[in-house]
Formats: structure tokens, C-alpha cells, sequence
């Protein structure tokens, strides 16, 4: 998917965002579906891409945030003239920069620099960044972006979270077989629009089509020797499902955006734990024991 | 954890209240875990919101014991658990 004209709008989780270039650049194919050809409108955010790297304009001083596990670093942001810098580190050669990334403080406009790749071909969204801006997006409005499957029954989604491990991909596929539409088994937006909370996908590094569905229900999710429901409320609630929402807690103001969201959500949206067998028994169980829809 | 090293944490938590109940989340550098959020009953959030730089231990025992209708023992037992369970937050996250 080489871009001739050097600009390409996306549509994602309905936020429009606008990628331009003096070089040619290119998109991973799970970015295709969500190619806009409206041009005319206003982009949320913009996105200028550059063909090299330059030296970096933040010092060790202003490192804020990294995230990284036992095995490998995936990101470092710098907090400097009300800019954000973000290195981000290439997942398969441990240490090496991949892109980098400056974010002004409108949240609105941002600079990536890359490098092409042996083949000669510019990937600027290469993940981990396209998710990283992504979540950016969500910051000046009314969305998280979640570590979470969700799935579409027609009516009412319903989105699956908890610890990696604990069976979101596994509870989809059910859900799937039993009927629903996957609206994805990772990574969900969620959106607080006029009528009510929506769920989103997002790009993948597969393709699907782009999807919108009204959120029914959460459900902090785990193994269990039998199927079993527990309803959480207030502060426990609030503070459970914020835990998988995807955040950069090394600001106040984005801590309580997001806080002020799910105190929010968790008025209106019911949760509940749900312990389960992984086999076909937990649909018809959460469908007899939810009292579902918006409260 | 004395009581003047809590004030000097409240700085470094966002709160948000929830009817009797408060939410804290740590201000942090790395990716946030589940563990690191926190939420407290009435007498953990009233403990929370009662701590200046001027507290004293005794003033805060004092103001437990007018407010639930505890004693003194109950209120110190209170205080330090609660500062016991700060500390361990705060240094896992550390």
C-alpha cells in the first residue's frame, strides 16, 4: 500500500487522523480498512512523517516514563518545552531505536522519524507506535483505549478484560462460536458518545474491518473451576477496570481524565467478575446471570 | 511510615472520591500494574484527607475517635495500619 500523494486520512474508533509526507510511506495492511477518503475533514490529529532520524533533542533529565517488561524495553518518553519525545525501540533488536516521535502539547500534532527499512520502504506507524498514538488520541476526549476482547451480539457488546493470561482470546472465541461478532480479542477503544458508550477496534497487524458497537457490559475476567458471577460497584469497580485501560501515568491531568472516565462508565456500564470454564457452558451462564444493558 | 513521610507522599498520588471511598493512583514512571492502584474505606479516607504538614499523630487520633465514635486504641490501630499499607505500596512500586 504505497501512498503516492504523500498524505493518507484514517478513521479510527472515529477520530480522523491525517499522515503526510515529502517521501513516500507506506501503512501495514491491518491499517487499510481504515483509510478514509474524506479529505475535506478536519483532522483530530495530524501526523507529519519523516524519511530519517536526528539527534535527540531531549536529555536523560527529562525521561519521564518507560515501559518495558523483564525481557525488553518498548518505549521511553522525554518531557521537555511542553513537547513529548517518545524513543521507541525496535522489538526485534534488542536496544535499537526504531522511530522517534515528538508529540506537541495539543496532543494534536505529531512528528515521527524513521528510517526505511533494507527494502527501502517507510513504515511510520510500525508498531509499538501506532498503538502508542492511538492511545495519545484517546487523551482529549472521552475514550480509553483497553487491554481487552469484546464481543457483538447484535444488541449489546460485551468487553472481556483482565491480566494477560486470563483467557480474553479464549472467552471471545467462545462468544464467537456461540453467535457474536468479535469486535477484537486485544486492544478495544472504548468512546463516551451521546447515546451511550461504544466500542471501537482499532488497526491490527492483520487485517479487519473497522467496527462500532454499543458496550453493554465488562467483565474482569479469569479461570475457574466452575462459571461464576460477582457484581462489582464503586470505588473497586472504578478501580478494576481502570487497571487494563492502556495509560502514561507519569501526568496527574492524564490520571484524572481517566479516573473522571470510569467513575463515569462504571455509573452506567455494569461490572462484574467473572470466574470461568473455558468451554462453551460460560455463554450461556453469563446470559442467564447478567442483568444486562445500560443501567 | 511516620506520619510527615505520608504528607510528603500525597503529592506523588492522584485521588478521586467515590461516595464514602477514595481512589488513589500512584503517579509513576513504568507501565502501571493492578497492584499499584489503591482504594480506601471511610476511615483509610478520612485518615487521607486529614494529614497536612502540621499533623501530629495525636490530632489524628483525636479527630478518629470525634468522627466514628472509636476509641483511642482503635484509632492508633487504624492509623498504623494504614500507614503500614501505604509504606508496602509505595516501596513495591518503588
Amino acid at each position: 500500500m504505497e501512498n503516492q500523494q504523500n498524505t493518507i486520512y484514517l478513521n479510527i474508533a472515529g477520530f480522523s487522523i491525517m499522515l503526510y509526507s515529502n517521501s513516500n510511506f507506506e501503512l501495514e495492511e491491518g491499517y487499510e480498512p481504515f483509510i478514509s477518503d474524506k479529505k475535506t475533514t478536519e483532522a483530530d490529529i495530524t501526523i507529519r512523517c519523516f524519511d530519517d532520524m536526528p539527534i535527540w533533542p531531549f536529555s536523560q533529565d527529562e525521561l519521564v516514563f518507560e515501559a518495558e517488561n523483564e525481557d525488553q524495553k518498548f518505549y521511553s518518553i522525554f518531557h521537555a518545552r511542553n513537547d513529548l519525545g517518545f524513543l521507541i525501540y525496535d522489538q526485534q533488536n534488542l536496544g535499537k531505536v526504531q522511530q522517534m516521535a515528538v508529540l506537541d502539547k495539543s496532543f494534536t500534532k505529531w512528528m515521527v522519524f524513521s528510517k526505511p527499512n533494507s527494502e527501502n520502504r517507510l513504515f511510520p506507524l510500525k508498531y509499538p507506535l501506532g498503538p502508542i498514538i492511538m492511545h495519545y488520541l484517546t487523551i482529549n476526549s472521552d475514550a480509553v483505549m483497553m487491554h481487552a476482547s469484546c464481543a457483538f451480539d447484535g444488541t449489546k457488546a460485551r468487553l472481556f478484560t483482565g491480566f494477560s493470561g486470563n483467557g480474553k482470546s479464549t472467552i471471545s472465541k467462545l462468544w464467537s462460536e456461540a453467535g457474536n461478532q468479535i469486535i477484537n480479542d486485544d486492544r478495544i477503544i472504548i468512546r463516551k458518545e451521546e447515546d451511550g458508550y461504544f466500542v471501537y477496534n482499532t488497526p491490527m497487524y492483520y487485517k479487519d474491518i473497522s467496527k462500532r458497537a454499543p458496550l453493554g457490559a465488562i467483565y474482569l475476567i479469569r479461570h475457574s473451576p466452575e462459571n461464576i458471577l460477582n457484581k462489582l460497584s464503586g470505588a473497586l469497580a472504578i478501580s478494576k477496570v481502570m487497571a487494563f485501560c492502556i495509560q502514561n501515568n507519569f501526568e496527574k491531568q492524564f490520571i484524572q481524565s481517566r479516573l473522571n472516565f470510569f467513575s463515569d462508565l462504571c455509573m452506567h456500564i455494569p461490572v462484574c467478575e467473572l470466574g470461568f470454564v473455558p468451554d462453551e457452558s460460560v455463554v450461556n451462564y453469563v446470559l442467564a446471570h447478567e442483568k444486562g444493558g445500560n443501567k | 511510615m511516620e506520619i510527615q513521610s505520608l504528607y510528603n507522599l500525597k503529592s506523588k498520588f492522584v485521588a478521586r472520591e467515590v461516595g464514602n471511598e477514595l481512589i488513589l493512583v500512584p503517579l509513576t514512571g513504568n507501565v502501571a500494574q493492578m497492584s499499584e492502584m489503591f482504594t480506601m474505606n471511610e476511615t483509610a479516607k478520612f485518615i487521607w484527607e486529614n494529614i497536612t504538614e502540621t499533623t501530629t499523630l495525636e490530632e489524628l487520633e483525636n479527630s478518629m475517635t470525634e468522627t466514628f465514635d472509636i476509641d483511642s486504641e482503635t484509632a492508633s490501630r487504624d492509623i498504623e495500619n494504614f500507614l503500614n499499607h501505604l509504606e508496602v505500596m509505595f516501596l513495591k512500586k518503588r
